[in-house]
């Protein structure tokens, strides 16, 4: 499938600050993608930066093969979903349906309809008085029924309770399956990412540390403990994400190109939390304490 | 696009809608008997400008006797502080939070995601409510004008009381009346609309729109409006410009040019140097015989003043002049709209900031 | 039709716990060849997993000719599993009813019949491999 987003050296500046930098993606189509990262990380910048709302100070980014929201025909091929899902308090559901139809040139009325109906949405609900979790629904049926090729959401289900959550992620793949869409969603939590995501970018700040398909990330990754040991005496082919030492004993998460044929190592496969977190802790600053990692069974 | 602009305006509309309809009230109820009013009076028959004293002294009477009444006074007060008003409501109301409530409230990224431009929202939104802005503020004037047409006759015939006074060029009645109210509704609306997309917060916008728009009303009159076309220079003598108040002798017409706008009235010499009124006029009176109690009269003055050569410098612009400066004013207001909508809107939300 | 359900944290992948789901099923007599099985958007709906969980669960059934895929109506089961279905094997649940039987009389609560059983099973397949 070809790529939904390609960024290249793709850089945000506010000032002073880089809040995104040197970012270069090239995301397939027909995945689910996680993008996480702590808070601040740049995750909402480079979607921001994708649906348009937002113009490079540095670098290019393309959407569905053009410009994000170069003009009417890109804006309805992309879906969006901003966080904490804004929606008009004053407008009623049946209200917001409307200006979908209105507003989208190819909205898909049945569906949204339906939609409204299975959530069991009133119509004649002002949505400033929705819940958390049915205002997420409310923005991702307007998302949704616009019928595009791409559904960029960001953190949609950070505020929301464990049972929103699930129902958000759940309704969520089912349109995904059923429209065949791409999907790119953020979040500062794993969890809400594992279950869903078959493509991880994992930014911290602002930059990208690694991107690829689950499987073949989790396939490449290894824990490896063993006697204590210098990461600098370790073959090329392994990359050392984080580390720690005892006085005996060295753990290192690694990511390698090739099978780990050392027998000194115990290998142990490495969860996708885990591996965030190596990363995450591979940009902090160093001399900070690195964090004990779990091994998972 | 046109709908949602509609439906977000909904409430504005409503409101406008109710006070138009209410003033048309209290208009239509009023106006035909101050028109029978005005019919009775022996006015009818003259024209601009003093033609004659029975003319003018209908006029005062005719003023007088509706300013002994509570209702005429009330609706003519209430419809000048209504028209004046108008337009930094609606730049207040109807301006400020059209951008600024949309970043405030981060709806700007649920609209401007879905399937139409920034371009086409923003021009769709500031062209309606804009033109509904100009329609509202304009039928508020229009409606006043045919309610108030007597007493502006009365008024132009020289009459006047504490209430009804001021002619078409005064500062409350030129703002209210022709096309200026069009103008300062589509300045303030634009005005409130930039403010917002540049403070990005509904209240603080609102607060900023008024005391801006309101130093641009105050300073219009003041400075700007009197140089909108470079006024005339004349002198004449005291007594042809009629300065009938001792203590000022400022000229209260133009020679030759009734209905003239006054911008200032001073006094030369002979020579055409300008020359201290009030030494003049002291030296006039400590001339005058004693043991009369009060001062000399204004015309004993003027032949004072004749007589050592010091006349009436006036500034004015002639009357000729009402429409092409509410013409030329209106445009500056039309254009100063178009060019904070055109620079701070557009530009403001351009995608370098969010 | 049959419902999918996910062990999170039983450290086997998603798409495999559907593969066996459905293998066990078909081992039960809950699925019969010409079956439809769950819809991709259903089992999503169901359980919040990427679609290309399933559809990697299914392709793996149709490799092993478990199952089919009609292009715009659904998946289908095509195939049985060797040994035909547990129904049919009436004479050794027979038999385990009655050692269930005899456990129980001999004492053993559900826990420890659980871990008889399941280290004699482990033994005994490693004795296979060895």
């Amino acid at each position: 499938m070809s790529a939904v987003l390609e960024t290249s050296r793709l850089g945000k500046r506010y000032r002073r600050l880089w809040a995104l930098a040197d970012c270069t993606l090239s995301i397939p189509g027909g995945h689910v993608v996680g993008l996480v990262g702590p808070n601040g990380a740049g995750k909402s910048t480079l979607l921001n930066l994708a649906v348009g709302l937002l113009a490079p100070t540095a670098g290019t980014i393309e959407v569905l093969g053009s410009p994000p929201a170069a003009g009417p025909a890109e804006l309805a091929r992309v879906g969006y979903l901003a966080q904490d899902a804004p929606v008009y308090a004053g407008l009623s559901v049946a209200d917001h349906l409307r200006l979908g139809a209105r507003l989208n040139p190819g909205w898909d009325a049945e569906l949204a309809r339906d939609r409204v109906e299975r959530l069991d949405l009133d119509p004649h609900q002002k949505a400033g008085t929705l819940s958390g979790g049915q205002r997420a629904q409310l923005a991702l049926t307007l998302a949704v029924a616009k019928r595009p090729e791409l559904l960029i959401l960001d953190e949609p289900v950070a505020s929301l309770d464990p049972l929103a959550r699930r129902e958000f992620l759940a309704d969520l793949m089912e349109a995904t399956a059923e429209q065949e869409l791409s999907v790119v969603l953020s979040s500062h939590l794993v969890a809400d990412l594992e279950r869903v995501c078959d493509y991880l970018i994992v930014l911290v700040g602002s930059r990208v540390r690694v991107a690829g398909p689950v499987d073949e990330l989790l396939a490449a990754h290894h824990l490896l403990a063993g006697p204590r040991r210098d990461p600098a005496t370790l073959p090329d082919e392994l990359t050392v994400i984080s580390s720690s030492h005892t006085d005996v004993q060295t753990t290192l998460l690694v990511r390698a190109s090739g099978p780990v044929l050392d027998p000194a190592w115990t290998i142990s496969e490495v969860g996708l939390e885990d591996l965030v977190l190596a990363y995450m802790s591979q940009a902090a600053a160093p001399g900070r304490r690195r964090r004990h990692l779990e091994v998972q069974k | 696009m046109t709908w949602l602009t509609w439906r977000q305006f909904r409430a504005q509309a409503v409101t406008a809608a109710v006070a138009l309809g209410a003033f048309a009230i209290l208009l239509a109820t009023t106006g035909p008997s101050l028109a029978s009013r005005f019919a009775g009076s022996r006015i009818t028959g003259c024209h601009g400008g003093f033609a004659g004293g029975g003319c003018n002294s209908a006029a005062i009477a005719f003023l007088n006797r509706l300013a002994a009444t509570t209702v005429y006074p009330a609706v003519y007060a209430l419809g000048l502080v209504v028209i004046i008003v108008a337009p930094a409501i609606i730049g207040i109301f109807w301006g400020a939070p059209l951008i600024a409530r949309e970043l405030e409230t981060r709806t700007f990224a649920l609209v401007w995601t879905q399937g139409i431009t920034r371009t086409r929202w923003l021009t769709v939104k500031l062209a309606l409510t804009g033109l509904a802005a100009m329609a509202v503020t304009e039928a508020l004037s229009l409606m006043y004008a045919w309610w108030a047409e007597p007493i502006g006759r009365a008024i132009s015939l020289g009459a006047s009381t504490s209430v009804f006074t001021g002619g078409r060029f005064s500062p409350l009645i030129f703002a209210t009346r022709g096309i200026t109210p069009l103008g300062y509704a589509a300045f303030a609306f634009a005005l409130g609309a930039a403010v917002g997309a540049l403070i990005r917060r509904a209240l603080p916008a609102m607060a900023v729109t008024l005391a801006i728009f309101a130093a641009v009303q105050i300073a219009t009159p003041l400075w700007i409006r009197p140089y909108l076309i470079p006024p005339r220079h004349t002198t004449a003598t005291f007594a042809s410009v009629q300065a009938v108040d001792i203590g000022t002798l400022a000229a209260t017409v133009v020679p030759g040019h009734p209905g003239a706008w006054i911008l200032s009235s001073g006094a030369v010499d002979a020579a055409g140097q300008p020359v201290n009124l009030g030494a003049v006029s002291a030296s006039c009176f400590s001339q005058a015989p004693s043991g009369i109690k009060e001062g000399p009269s204004a015309p004993a003055l003027w032949q004072c003043l004749q007589r050592r050569h010091v006349k009436a410098a006036v500034t004015y612009q002639p009357g000729s002049r009402y429409w092409p400066l509410q013409g030329i004013e209106t445009g500056i207001f039309l254009a100063l709209a178009v060019s904070l909508a055109g620079f701070f809107c557009f530009w403001r939300l351009g995608r370098r900031r969010t | 039709m049959i419902e999918f359900h996910l062990d999170a944290r039983s450290g086997v992948a998603p798409y495999r716990q559907l593969i066996h789901q459905v293998r066990q099923a078909l081992r039960l007599g809950l699925l019969h060849e010409g079956d439809q099985l769950p819809k991709v958007k259903d089992v999503v709906a169901g359980l919040a997993i990427n679609p290309n969980t399933v559809l990697k669960a299914y392709r793996e059934l149709e490799y092993e000719g478990l199952a089919a895929a009609r292009p715009g109506i659904g998946t289908f089961v095509t195939g049985t599993l060797d040994g035909g279905p547990l129904a049919a094997h009436g004479p050794l649940r027979h038999e385990l009813q009655r050692w269930l039987g005899r456990a129980r009389r001999a004492g053993l609560d559900d826990e420890s019949i659980e871990a008889l059983f399941v280290s004699t099973f482990r033994s005994a397949a490693e004795e296979d491999i060895a």
